[in-house]
């Protein structure tokens, strides 16, 4: 189509019945690009900061494969996707100009030709949620690093996960999967991401609350070195290392390297070894013999197993058994479901360390609670229990 | 989600929001076809006339600005389900010009009765 004339323009204006005059000099003539009503382009509707990464030259990702619903990382957020429609036809235009642009650019031309770019009904909002980091785990576990005399790991036909490979896998932000992988004690074993398996975990801690009690090392100062001269002989001095790094704080002093050992750490590492070996335990027997079972000079506490063991004060003995909160769901609804599945009712302080992982920025327990539970009082206690029968 | 042109800065596009359908007077291809004149009163109120309407509108400073994503690869549409694949972001949006009053409807020709 043939651009439009100065001359067509005033003869709209004087048809429309417009006076000039009380109008800018610069007009806009705008028709359809050639790419307009391909589709290709959309909208995206940006929350705080997001505007600001772009505009520094940084990417945001969309991830998700076939069967998750899609998620946008930024580097260190993650936000859920969803089409919000509108009423109304939204065009794109390149090169338009606003009242202000055009009165401080005055020897802007007096026709500007502006092709809209696209148009749309609909854009994606996005809503920050939390990173989806089950799945991270849950690979990892495919195959749990045994050791380098592990013969599994030779012959391994498992998957094996670079940075890459995870960043390409899990709906989160790269900061929040780097984040989480420190959090589950993940160690690069050549150039893969690997979560040691439990038992050789136990192994090698023991090499080192061992080698602590017959050196009687303050627990506070455990020397890096003589560890890995020590232990060198006995396990790989990237794994002594990377064991000293899960379970203690380093630090350095005087030039030297030392660990400052995580007390509840150990002893709760202590206690699921202990109790996976059975479905319950009587909770008496268990203080006992966990106390008996951590180093010299720590004091176990049964606070020091939350998310991770469950106490039954309603049985007699009073009983505990392992319930790892990694091992529940990660929907909302599907975690409330099985936690009312393993126990009817809950107190509130009985089922925080299980639902507190599920708490969204600005979000408390006791919204969740709210929005997932029905609260009543047994034995003059605040209960909670499910909002729908459970089978 | 790329921002295209490496360290150039992002281009700024402006967003039209109109009431309705956008139908072109032409059976034919949108590509290429006319959608109207805009102008600014002195006053800076946005005036759009559209076949044979005037659409008074506002500029909106947006609270949350648009990004403009452009499919990579594929001639697949991004569709309403699933926004998989690569995408460049082309431009940002800040602003739109909002056209939400009644179109006027311009009377051309009243033929006169003698």
């Amino acid at each position: 189509a043939a651009m439009r004339s100065r001359a067509e323009v005033d003869a709209t204006l004087q048809t429309a019945k417009l006076n000039p005059a009380e109008l800018l000099p610069a007009v806009h003539c705008f028709s359809f690009g050639p790419q307009a009503g391909g589709g290709e382009c959309c909208l995206l509707q940006l929350e705080p900061g997001l505007c600001a990464e772009l505009e520094a030259g940084r990417s945001l990702i969309i991830r998700g494969e076939k069967d998750e619903h899609a998620v946008l990382c930024s580097k260190d957020k993650t936000y859920d996707m969803k089409i919000a429609d509108t009423s109304n036809m939204l065009l794109f235009v390149p090169g338009c100009k606003t009242p202000e642009e055009l009165k401080a650019d005055q020897a802007s031309c007096n026709i500007i030709h502006s092709q809209i770019a696209g148009f749309s009904k609909n854009y994606w909002e996005l809503r920050r949620c939390r990173p989806k980091l089950k799945k991270l785990r849950k690979l990892l576990m495919e195959d749990p690093y045994e050791g380098p005399d592990s013969r599994k790991d030779q012959a391994s036909t498992f998957s094996k996960y670079t940075t890459e490979d995870l960043l390409n896998l899990i709906q989160a932000s790269e900061e929040e999967i780097l984040h989480q992988l420190q959090v589950i004690d993940a160690c690069k074993i050549e150039g893969y991401w690997r979560i040691l398996d439990f038992d050789y975990e136990m192994k090698l801690l023991n090499h080192v609350t061992q080698l602590i009690d017959s050196e009687s090392w303050p627990l506070s100062k455990v020397p890096l070195c003589a560890c890995l001269e020590e232990l060198g002989s006995l396990e790989p001095r990237e794994m002594i290392e990377h064991i000293l790094l899960s379970y203690g704080r380093k630090y350095v002093d005087d030039g030297e390297v030392f660990f400052e050992m995580h007390e509840d750490k150990i002893c709760r590492a202590i206690a699921q070894m202990l109790l996976q070996n059975a479905v319950k335990f009587n909770l008496s027997e268990f203080e006992e013999v966990w106390q008996q079972s951590v180093p010299e000079g720590m004091t176990t506490r049964l606070d020091q197993l939350q998310g991770l063991a469950l106490v039954d004060k309603s049985s007699r003995p009073e009983t505990i058994f392992l319930l790892k909160v990694e091992d529940l769901p990660e929907d909302n609804q599907e975690r409330f479901n099985s936690l009312f599945g393993i126990r009817e009712k809950w107190t509130e302080m009985d089922i925080t360390p299980y639902i507190q992982d599920l708490c969204a920025e600005k979000q408390t327990v006791g919204t969740l609670l709210t929005k997932y539970a029905r609260s009543s009082m047994l034995n003059g206690v605040k209960v909670y229990n499910s909002r729908r029968p459970i089978s | 989600v790329s921002p295209s042109g490496g360290t150039g800065a992002l281009a700024q596009w402006v967003l039209l929001e109109l009431q309705g359908e956008v139908e072109p007077r032409q059976s034919t291809d949108l590509a290429g076809s006319l959608l109207g004149d805009l102008h600014y009163t002195c006053e800076g109120v946005p005036v759009l006339i559209v076949g044979h309407h005037i659409l008074y509108g506002k500029v909106v400073q947006l609270e949350k600005p648009f990004a403009v994503l452009v499919k990579q690869g594929g001639a697949s549409q991004p569709s309403p389900g699933e926004p998989h694949g690569h995408y460049t972001v082309t431009a940002l949006i800040k602003t739109k010009l909002l056209f939400k009053t009644r179109p006027k409807p311009i009377i051309t020709h009243v033929p006169k009765k003698v």
